[in-house]
């Protein structure tokens, strides 16, 4: 084995070790149980965010408004919650609802007027934030303090000891991996994503997929947005834009690590744990906040050219 | 050839669209038809007409696929960064403009020189490429500026700001110029044209024995270059570098470069579409002021727009080919 080969196959692992070290070096408190433990909750959410995003780069698309689709999830349920007395788990499925709304609008620009991807959901997000800012009046948070506790407990609580957020994560997770890895529906995405054309003619019903695809991405969004609101318990307009680039650099983060290339389920979770622990240890060594924002941003460049520098070695 | 009616009206849809939305401004509003407005709406909309000029080139030679094809999106940060740069120089180092201008200066280079790298060095996508790149360079920029906002006084600034040559404000002049130098650099010499066969078609490009690599490299390193322009221009606008402001800006860079490709016969980015689309959201944000609509809204109006343009330029090129 030549170190070529080595750095093909293992570049972005070794990196990830290398990191994982030097924090344990750098800060005792790192490799604790507890903020292991930590890393693993923060990432809950742009977990489920990334796997949405996974789902539509699989199939050859990029969607710049989960975001939108995160505050959706989010203000349907807190709406729902706050002015209309929903038990918890009605509020849930509108909450989701309201997220796949931003998935249908998606869908219909996508496949049914064929703008693409990209502008379509830039227009999408445009839509979406103004509709946010007028729905609260410009942008300010709608809180309900007395949630029903099990609402909460989305956020906050634990089943035997492991958070809630974690379990509906590795939930969700576990559901993706199935999808799009072990059954026909995510064979016939990553087909349409490697060639559009050529799934077309071998049968695959590629509108319908698509269709169905970009509505599926935003609600898994929204189930984000429903724990992001059980955590603060409010609804605060345009907070899931924040978590776009974290979820289309795990997609691709996870990408880099596929034998061949492509976006897939395990790939998207060792990138969000991998972004997730860039930040808990740059947090822990103590660095002023502007510092933290530049280092953080010079490592997900890093990472990313490392990333495809190592499928080009290939 | 003849086209049928149908497709002629939604080829010039964008166009009537936008006549209507202006007339209908003009009639609501007293001031909107005036000089006065004209001059506030071009002024506003000068740094986005230089970012746009960065992206027009890119995707001139790059190729409008927005994914695979040429894209900068890193373009706003690095006028953040390098208005940061010199506001800093200035007022709080005591350097001169043209050590300052300089300094900026080497760092757009880096960062265009870094976007060719990984684009054509690593075959990274453009668009991840650049937007991560952007997210650095906002970072590096909060730690020059502890995200503060830091006013600049300079003589040549508040001129560009408040100074008129010939009558007309001293920064629509400029940029005027500089709108003039990109369109002979990119359509009036071999080196433009060179630079649009290898948008077009990179295979046939490549082909016919041009270098497409050196062609999209120089692409990247202009649009660091009108980043770097661009920061003055954004320095004499907000008398100073405030921090956030890249955001809005991106967003506006693509909204016009991207609308611009609506105004253009083939539906494809141009430079002069691309002015022209900065000056046109300009003026929809001056005129929906004007009027008093909520500002809320106008950022649904914005997406909305742009989803219909482009919705209407897919509909008429797939009525063609």
């Amino acid at each position: 084995m030549t170190l070529r080969s080595v750095f093909a196959r293992f570049g972005l692992i070794i990196i990830i070790v290398m990191f994982f070290s030097f924090f344990s070096y750098v800060s005792p408190v790192f490799l604790t149980f507890d903020n292991q433990v930590n890393i693993i909750e923060a990432s809950a959410i742009v977990l489920i965010l990334a796997l949405g995003m996974t789902l539509v780069v699989a199939m050859g698309g990029i969607d710049l408004s989960i975001g939108i689709a995160f505050d959706f999830g989010a203000a349907f349920a807190v709406v729902a919650l706050k002015d209309f007395g929903a038990a918890w788990y009605v509020a849930c499925l509108i909450g989701v609802m309201g997220g796949a709304l931003v998935g249908l609008l998606n869908a219909i620009l996508i496949v049914g007027l064929k703008i693409s991807p990209f502008m379509a959901t830039l227009g999408t997000f445009f839509v979406g934030s103004s509709v946010e800012r007028v729905f609260t009046n410009g942008g300010g948070p709608i809180s309900y303090r007395r949630m029903p506790q099990e609402y909460r407990d989305l956020a906050v609580g634990d089943v035997f000891g492991i958070p809630t957020e974690v379990i509906i994560a590795a939930a969700v997770c576990l559901v993706y991996f199935v999808v799009l890895e072990r059954s026909i529906f995510g064979k016939r995405i990553h087909a349409i994503g490697l060639q559009k054309d050529a799934a077309n003619v071998a049968g695959i019903p590629v509108r319908r997929y698509m269709f169905v695809a970009f509505i599926l991405a935003s609600a898994t969004c929204a189930i984000g947005g429903l724990i992001g609101s059980a955590n603060i318990r409010m609804f605060t307009p345009l907070a899931g834009f924040s978590y776009l680039l974290d979820a289309i650099a795990a997609v691709f983060i996870g990408a880099a690590i596929h034998p061949k290339g492509r976006p897939n389920v395990i790939g998207t979770l060792v990138g969000v744990l991998f972004l997730g622990m860039i930040g808990n240890g740059l947090n822990l060594m103590g660095l002023d906040f502007n510092l933290k924002a530049a280092l953080s941003g010079i490592i997900l460049v890093s990472a990313l050219a490392l990333a495809v520098a190592q499928q080009r070695f290939r | 050839m003849t086209q049928p009616m149908s497709q002629r009206l939604l080829g010039v849809f964008p166009i009537i669209v936008f006549a209507c939305l202006f007339a209908y401004l003009g009639v609501q509003s007293t001031t909107f038809l005036s000089l006065d407005t004209l001059e506030l709406i071009t002024k506003q909309a000068v740094p986005t007409v230089i970012v746009s000029l960065g992206l027009a080139t890119v995707v001139i030679a790059g190729g409008d696929d927005v994914v695979a094809g040429g894209i900068d999106l890193s373009i706003p940060a690095t006028a953040i960064i390098c208005a940061a740069i010199i506001a800093d120089q200035l007022t709080n180092q005591g350097a001169s403009l043209p050590f300052a201008m300089i300094l900026a200066f080497g760092a757009a280079a880096i960062i265009g020189a870094i976007n060719a790298f990984l684009v054509v060095g690593l075959r990274m996508t453009p668009l991840l490429a650049t937007l991560s790149m952007s997210v650095a360079i906002v970072g590096i920029t909060k730690v020059i500026t502890s995200s503060r906002r830091i006013g600049v006084t300079d003589e040549t600034i508040v001129f560009i700001r408040d100074g008129t040559i010939f009558g007309i404000a001293a920064s629509v002049v400029m940029t005027t110029v500089l709108v003039l130098v990109f369109y002979h650099a990119l359509h009036r010499t071999r080196w433009g044209m060179n630079m649009q066969a290898t948008g077009g078609s990179r295979d046939a490009a490549e082909i016919s024995g041009i270098l497409t690599r050196r062609f999209v490299v120089q692409s990247f390193l202009i649009a660091a270059f009108a980043g770097w322009i661009a920061s003055v221009f954004v320095l004499a606008r907000g008398s100073g570098s405030s921090p956030g402001t890249e955001e809005n800006m991106l967003l506006e860079m693509v909204l016009a470069t991207f609308l611009g490709a609506a105004f253009s016969p083939r539906r494809v980015v141009t430079l002069w579409g691309a002015v022209l689309g900065a000056v046109v959201v300009s003026a929809l944000s001056v005129g929906f002021i004007s009027i008093g609509v909520n500002v809320f809204w106008t950022g649904c109006i914005k997406g909305a727009l742009i989803l219909l343009v482009v919705a209407s330029a897919s509909v008429t090129t797939k009525g063609r080919s």
